[in-house]
């Protein structure tokens, strides 16, 4: 007897335990998911109902030119940023690594400080610094272009720009990782190395790289995340143009529901981008496990 | 004691509370997104209501202006949490309609602001209409782009009369011309807009092809209709010329653009009604160092007609809730006084849609408001799109696609011929 009435009480604290996050997942995450999933099916404005009309949306999407356009950008964009900040962060990493004392808590603080600034300071300073007419950055890219460019209206640029800056911004947090790992491999590892006369290189591709490598593919698997969800550093630095060089799906998403006033059909974007999100990291991360094993 | 005290003091503030309705204070939720020059007229003119009324408080809040105001609007009129009155653009009314936020403005409303239909300009009342001819705001302005000079760089030339004033132009031969005239006298860029903002490329694009007599959105809905297409392709190459000539600046931002004419780089603006202030208060200022005027955009092309807008006040819907009659009563006097004083607001460029308040002596002699004044019965308002107006894809694809274009990174037909998909695509 006593015992089945501990197990209850066992079952009873656990759930109490449980319920509140279960709660909360539920009414932030599971209730809006499963409503976007319907409004897709919908034709919804932004606000109140709408009538179901199947599978319309997705018809209309996969017919929409922009829809191809936003998709290559993303990709393109996540091109641009996921590899390159992770290769700078592990650079600037291991340089960090290498001091020691106030000095690196000091090279820290400066490679933290843009990750701490919210995204309209970054963009506003960027903006200024790259303005066509008064940037204080052109005088720079005349040195090697031979003449000003504006940066953010001009379709080769514009994509490469918003990576540089977003780059810049959140490399801190990247920096910050590489350093945890890299203060997690033991030092004996070095010095045994070093005593069976291990150079310099060895030791980065024998030890540091495949220790490193769970944290290098949390790293690449977050930046993928976070990149395929770029939408504040295009809706501020260029909106999307010139002619939707920079469009992306989340602009598409934003514009569709608070500008055109069509929910139904920005739900039926912004699932596509959520399964895209899904079905990449999830293969990413696999791919990075597998190849981790392979070390 | 002290507890039947109090519930003795609550019962009696009760009782008054229930009483009130009758000799109570009105407070009106007012919602605008005016922050530059003419915030603060508006604002001025909001504290002169207040002082003047005591029964009537309005409690204003400025937001941004564009999409987040509109999309504001919308979800907070849905759930009954937005403004009692709010500023609205006209162009922005076939997305109100087609949002539902904007409640009918009956004969009575109109009655209990002391005003009537007749009492405004037809252009800003027709915009202010559904299509089934029912009001649902009340024009408060009519606001179009027109032509700043400097006359430093005309002196001496065909293009200023005796008095000093722009004369002379009367196509686009005789504006490049003048352009020409003022680049030799020094002009750095003669002729100054925002070639690299939305507002700026649209609304002399518009302007252009207006004074064709062409066509962006047909009343059907369709984008460029029968030659309005080739009309499109010849405003954006006039556009492209005056950049290649060196003419205009090169994706000029907005505040850069009026910076090049302020600071006497630029013979010529063409830019909002709104920037009269500006140019009023640095020549008060002694800050200008130049003689300026403003007129009405010449005709350029076949007709004369500009791109124009209205502010406009509206009452949105509150959600479930109905709003009382004494409140409505109370929101229409704030109107039909802001009419009334709408000599103020033409303080800001903007010329009255108040008729009584744009003949009268004091607008008439206005300056230069009274120059470009005539403006007001000719002007092309926006099409009647869900796809045109402020903020609005119409105005994306002017940044999107037709700046690039004159800058050299599309042609022409090109450039018409992607406006033309992108819009239509986004009606459906």
């Amino acid at each position: 007897m006593a015992m089945i009435r501990n197990k209850a009480r066992h079952r009873l604290v656990a759930v109490s335990l449980i319920l509140p996050f279960v709660a909360i997942f539920a009414l932030v995450f599971a209730y809006p998911v499963v409503e976007v999933v319907r409004m897709s099916f919908t034709n919804a404005p932004l606000i109140g109902g709408g009538e179901w009309i199947g599978l319309d949306n997705y018809i209309r999407l996969f017919s929409d030119k922009l829809f191809y356009t936003s998709v290559v950008n993303n990709g393109y964009f996540v091109l641009l940023t996921v590899i390159p900040t992770t290769v700078i962060a592990l650079g600037i990493a291991l340089a960090v690594n290498r001091l020691s004392g106030r000095m690196q808590a000091l090279v820290l603080v400066m490679f933290f400080t843009p990750y701490v600034l919210p995204v309209s300071v970054v963009t506003q300073i960027w903006a200024w610094m790259l303005d066509f007419q008064f940037g204080i950055l052109q005088p720079v890219i005349e040195f090697f272009t031979g003449k000003s460019v504006p940066v953010f209206k001009n379709p080769n640029w514009v994509m490469p720009t918003v990576a540089t800056v977003t780059i810049w911004w959140t490399n801190g947090f990247n920096v910050l990782l590489f350093l945890a790992g890299l203060r997690n491999i033991p030092t004996e590892l070095y010095e045994a190395a070093a005593l069976d006369g291990a150079t310099r290189r060895q030791l980065f591709w024998r030890i540091t790289w495949p220790l490193l490598w769970p944290v290098t593919a949390l790293v690449l698997t977050l930046q993928l995340i976070l990149q395929l969800k770029i939408f504040d550093q295009i809706y501020l630095l260029s909106e999307g143009g010139p002619f939707n060089s920079s469009y992306v799906l989340l602009l598409m998403v934003y514009r569709e529901a608070f500008q055109l006033n069509h929910g139904g059909y920005a739900a039926a974007i912004s699932l596509v981008l959520f399964l895209l999100i899904v079905v990449i990291s999830v293969l990413q991360f696999q791919i990075l496990r597998i190849g981790g094993k392979g070390k | 004691m002290k507890i039947k005290t109090f519930v003795t003091a609550s019962a009696v503030a009760a009782v008054l509370g229930a009483m009130s309705p009758a000799w109570a204070q009105q407070t009106v939720t007012w919602w605008d997104f005016f922050v530059g020059g003419d915030g603060v007229r508006m604002k001025a003119l909001i504290d002169e209501f207040n002082a003047e009324h005591p029964d009537i408080e309005v409690k204003a809040t400025s937001l941004e202006w564009g999409v987040p105001f509109y999309s504001k609007v919308r979800t907070s009129a849905a759930v009954g949490q937005g403004p009692d009155v709010m500023t609205y653009h006209l162009s922005r009314m076939p997305l109100g309609l087609s949002e539902g936020v904007l409640s009918p403005i009956t004969e009575d409303d109109l009655q209990a602001a002391g005003l009537s239909e007749g009492d405004f300009f037809e252009t800003a009342l027709d915009a202010a209409r559904d299509p089934s001819g029912q009001l649902h705001a009340v024009p408060f302005d009519i606001h179009s782009i027109v032509l700043y000079y400097n006359k430093s760089f005309l002196e001496g030339s065909r293009f200023l009369d005796e008095e000093g004033n722009l004369t002379g132009i009367e196509s686009v031969a005789d504006f490049e011309e003048a352009m020409q005239v003022a680049a030799e006298n020094g002009s750095e860029t003669p002729l100054t807009y925002a070639t690299g903002d939305d507002g700026g490329a649209y609304r002399v694009f518009y302007t252009l092809l207006a004074q064709q007599g062409g066509t962006l959105i047909s009343e059907d809905g369709e984008v460029l209709p029968g030659d309005s297409t080739d009309k499109a392709v010849k405003a954006v190459e006039i556009m492209t010329k005056w950049h290649e000539e060196g003419w205009q600046p090169e994706q000029a931002l907005y505040e850069a653009s009026v910076a090049l004419f302020t600071s006497g780089k630029s013979a010529f603006q063409l830019n909002g009604v709104w920037e009269v202030p500006t140019m009023k208060d640095l020549e008060e200022g002694g800050k200008l160092g130049f003689e300026w005027g403003a007129v009405e955009v010449p005709k350029l092309m076949d007709s004369q007609t500009t791109w124009a807008d209205s502010h406009a006040f509206a009452i949105p819907h509150q959600g479930d809730k109905e709003m009382s009659p004494e409140k409505r009563e109370a929101v229409m006097t704030v109107i039909g006084w802001m009419e009334k004083h709408a000599i103020s607001w033409a303080g800001a460029g903007h010329i009255p849609a108040y008729k009584p308040v744009a003949e009268s002596e004091e607008f008439t002699t206005m300056q230069p408001n009274a120059t470009y004044a005539t403006l007001a019965d000719r002007a092309t308002y926006d099409p009647r799109s869900e796809v045109a107006g402020v903020a609005s894809p119409a105005y994306d694809a002017a940044e999107n696609i037709i700046s690039p274009a004159m800058h050299g990174y599309m042609s022409p037909e090109e450039a018409v011929e992607q406006v033309k998909s992108e819009l239509q695509s986004r009606m459906n």
